[in-house]
């Protein structure tokens, strides 16, 4: 029980209470919390397997961007009424069958596979040189791909966001 | 030659225009003439030689065929001078008595057809011929007194008599049938020779004999003739005197073989009857035409009594006699009514002129039609010295006979004394109140005698009343018309004869004593209420059947129809439920489970993306089970 | 330092939680966020497996194209949330089932 068994812990029942209290929370204002919270948890865990860059990038743009992207669509698509938005729960069995089912499946196959056993943690951390020459040699297509992917992405959310008033004409 | 004279006769009468409808008073009479003419020849003839006769095939059905046939023995003969000599006088007298007369061509043609269809009964070799002309008679009877067609009475009268010659008719049929059914034949020259006394002829015999009743007026089918004064007064002279009613007699006569003892018994009770009803009711009687139709219904009774006895001659000889002067008194009757007719058209006074308690005294102004009824009259009375007296002496004779010691058969020789004694009664009444005592309604009118048209016949016909025409001896009868028809049968009791005689003149005396003595009963008056039964127990319930069938028809089996319709519409409704129900619902149900189940499948397709969410991760989880473990 | 299957029970519980957000929200942001809920569980499961390989950084690198696409899908999902709910005025996805027979 040293500290970073704890944290490691903690982390993790951090992030699993919160998508589970995702489920029940009916304000959505309060899910998209919830959700912060967890990819925060989320990024400790990163953290702690010995993968930072992706931890940080986790926390810039997962929690600082995405989040904060959903929060304004939050408000934008609330009817002002000052009320907290709140919400019912649809095909309550239908989610609980399939939740449940794919849980078992996964603990089921988690359970009967057998994994290599953990290395010796390494000595050195990960360098952020290492990920940058990677992107640029061994990843040098998925990240031009990923740059037109953002490319276009921007360009389409502009068009769909922008395009009420002309379109309704 | 004899036969057609009268069909031509009647196709004239027709045939002549309007125009010249007088012409018909003309041409009729004299086809006549040559007629009587001709049956004197015929009788020359034949008289007492061997019969004559001819056949024709009439109609073939298969193997069966009907002849027609001509048989003239003696009693045809006879019978032929009599109808055509009868109706010659008559149609003569019509010219005189009809003259003005719309319709005059139809009577005269309706007077050739009855001669004609009387000449046809008298002459016919076989039943089945006889029985034709017999229907034929008995219409032209119905059309002539009928012939005032404007009034009900007429039409109403010659109606009744048309329906109850039938009603005799129809068991004339079934004599016919029961005939043929045990000989195979009509023809009476081969029935003549057929065994007799068997229980089929008594059957045969009476059926005969019902239609003899319905023809010659005889009880219970004599209300016809008293109503059928209805018709013009030759008409009666002719038809209801002399010839129609006689052809009963006659036809009685030419198949007198046929008749079985019991028949004849049967035979001899209903004349007695029918003369004892027909003279009483004549007593009481105030119109003198009905007065001479009951005498002729009691003159028949008589007849048909002597037929019954056995005696077929006798009551043809007064069949003869009977003929002549019951003719004449019709026909001086008729002169009575023509002149006082006349004498209403030129004065412009109307009482009933056939009704005697309005005449009287008319002895002086009708002095030749006074005469010519007491010719007839002692005739009809059977008075000594005329026709009438012989003949029913005969007749009287013949039933003291026929009675032998058996106590019902007295009875029935009083009874014909008694109708003798009566018919003087009647007939003295009916002069008597005519022609003497004091004038009541043609006090103050000039009468005249009709014209010599019409008093020629009559001379002719009181002629013949008189003794001489039956035989030399006025006190014998078996002159040469009884010796001519009765082959071999004379007896002759001079105590009948003489007990009749005192008989006759004693009822004269009588009548003579109670001259004045008014005479009323109303029972007799109007034929013992017989007409009056006839209609409450026949016509009455046969109308109230009728209206009970046509109800009956209508409620029930117009219901019935009704129910059945019902019926049919309750079972095609039902049919038609389980049609639209189970034949339709089955193929509404096949398609609705397709429905539902295209409906089912289509839930799928909801547009809700969570459930398409849900939908896939669940068939990836079966899938990753399925395959994977 | 720690057995993958910790890792992997984590990864498992976000997945079936992040499941069940989708299929029973009724809200179209809250089904975003399950749908990033059920993207990070994978990222989890891509790190985690990256331990046992500490030679290359392959996990790594596929975690961070993962962030990127789910950053673009996020904005795009986002622009099209807002289009439907400014058409239809409802941010019940339930309510949108225009292409439903």
């Amino acid at each position: 029980m040293n500290l970073t068994s704890i944290l490691f812990y903690s982390f993790e029942a951090l992030a699993a209470l919160s998508s589970i209290a995702l489920i029940f929370v009916r304000n959505v204002f309060h899910g998209a919390l919830l959700l912060i919270t967890g990819l925060l948890a989320l990024a400790g865990i990163y953290v702690l397997a010995f993968a930072e860059f992706v931890a940080v990038t986790q926390i810039l743009v997962y929690a600082g961007g995405i989040l904060v992207v959903i929060i304004f669509g939050i408000m934008l698509t609330t009817k002002l009424s000052g009320k907290p938005l709140l919400i019912e729960h649809a095909y309550r069995f239908s989610g609980t069958l399939a939740g449940i089912g794919f849980f078992a499946l996964l603990i089921f196959s988690i359970v009967n596979a057998s994994f290599k056993n953990l290395p010796p943690p390494p000595t050195r951390l990960t360098e952020i040189r290492t990920i940058g020459v990677g992107l640029m040699t061994d990843f040098a297509l998925p990240f031009e791909v990923a740059g037109i992917l953002l490319l276009v992405a921007l360009i389409g959310a502009a068009i769909i966001a922008s395009s009420t008033k002309s379109n309704k004409t | 030659m004899t036969l057609a004279l009268p069909l031509v006769s009647f196709i004239v009468s027709f045939a002549i225009s309007e125009k010249y409808s007088w012409l018909v008073s003309f041409s009729a009479p004299f086809l006549l003439l040559i007629n009587t003419l001709a049956a004197f020849v015929v009788f020359y003839w034949t008289w007492n030689n061997v019969p004559f006769t001819a056949e024709w095939t009439w109609i073939t059905f298969g193997e069966q065929s009907f002849t027609a046939g001509i048989l003239i023995n003696n009693t045809t003969a006879l019978m032929l001078v009599v109808v055509t000599l009868v109706s010659f006088l008559v149609n003569f007298y019509s010219i005189g008595y009809m003259a003005g007369d719309p319709d005059i061509r139809r009577y005269f043609a309706m007077l050739g057809f009855f001669t004609f269809s009387m000449l046809g009964i008298v002459a016919s070799s076989n039943l089945l011929m006889i029985f034709i002309f017999w229907e034929l008679v008995g219409f032209s009877s119905y059309m002539l007194i009928g012939h005032w067609n404007q009034k009900p009475e007429a039409a109403d009268a010659a109606k009744r008599a048309f329906i109850l010659n039938r009603v005799g008719d129809a068991g004339f049929v079934v004599g016919l049938m029961i005939v043929w059914s045990h000989t195979g034949s009509f023809d009476i020259l081969h029935l003549s020779s057929v065994a007799g006394g068997a229980g089929w002829q008594t059957a045969a015999s009476l059926g005969i004999f019902c239609g003899i009743i319905g023809k010659s007026a005889q009880f219970p089918l004599f209300t016809w003739l008293p109503d059928a004064m209805e018709g013009p007064t030759p008409v009666s002279a002719l038809i209801h005197a002399a010839t129609m009613v006689a052809a009963g007699v006659f036809l009685l006569a030419r198949v007198h073989f046929l008749f079985t003892p019991v028949t004849l018994n049967v035979v001899a009770v209903t004349g007695c009857i029918t003369a004892l009803l027909g003279a009483l009711s004549a007593l009481a009687q105030y119109d003198l035409k009905k007065i001479l139709a009951y005498s002729t219904v009691s003159q028949l009774g008589l007849m048909i009594t002597s037929l019954g006895a056995g005696a077929p001659e006798a009551a043809m000889l007064h069949l003869f006699t009977h003929a002549f002067f019951k003719a004449c008194l019709f026909l001086a009757a008729g002169s009575v009514i023509h002149s006082l007719h006349q004498t209403q058209h030129q004065s412009h006074t109307t009482f009933d002129v056939q009704d005697i308690r309005n005449l009287g005294g008319l002895k002086q102004k009708l002095p030749y039609t006074f005469l010519m009824f007491v010719f007839s009259g002692a005739s009809l009375a059977g008075i000594p010295f005329f026709s009438g007296f012989l003949s029913k002496d005969a007749i009287l004779t013949s039933i003291f006979v026929w009675k032998g010691d058996v106590t019902w058969k007295w009875l029935i020789l009083v009874c014909s004394f008694l109708v003798s004694f009566i018919t003087v009664l009647y007939t003295f009444r009916m002069i008597w109140s005519v022609f003497f005592g004091n004038e009541t309604s043609t006090k103050n009118l000039s009468v005249v005698e009709p014209p010599p048209v019409m008093r020629a016949p009559m001379a002719l016909l009181a002629a013949a009343s008189l003794w001489i025409i039956v035989s030399q001896n006025p006190f014998s009868f078996s002159g040469w018309v009884y010796n001519g028809l009765a082959s071999g049968k004379h007896f002759h009791l001079t105590l009948v004869e003489i007990f009749s005689a005192a008989w006759v003149l004693l009822a004269l005396l009588l009548a003579y004593l109670i001259r004045n003595r008014p005479f009323d009963a109303a029972a007799l008056r109007s034929g013992f209420y017989f007409n009056d039964m006839y209609r409450k127990v026949i016509e009455i319930p046969a109308f109230k059947t009728a209206s009970i069938t046509a109800l009956t028809d209508r409620k029930w089996i117009d219901g019935f129809l009704h129910v059945g319709a019902y019926v049919q519409l309750i079972v095609a409704h039902f049919t038609g439920w389980i049609d639209r129900a189970i034949v339709d619902g089955v193929v509404d149900d096949a398609a609705g489970m397709a429905k539902g189940i295209g409906s089912f499948i289509r839930s799928f397709q909801s547009g809700k993306i969570q459930l398409y969410v849900f939908w896939a991760s669940f068939a990836i989880i079966i899938f990753i089970i399925w395959t994977l473990l | 330092m720690f057995p993958i299957e910790h890792f992997l029970y984590l990864g498992a519980i976000l997945f079936s939680a992040g499941l069940v957000v989708i299929i029973t929200k009724k809200n179209m942001i809250m089904v975003l966020l399950g749908v990033e809920l059920m993207l990070n569980a994978s990222n989890l499961n891509l790190v985690a497996f990256n331990q046992l390989y500490p030679e290359n950084i392959n996990g790594q690198m596929f975690a961070l194209f993962v962030i990127i696409v789910a950053v673009c899908e996020a904005a795009v999902g986002l622009a099209i949330v807002i289009q439907v709910y400014s058409l239809h005025h409802t941010s019940v996805p339930g309510e949108v089932d225009e292409l439903s027979d």
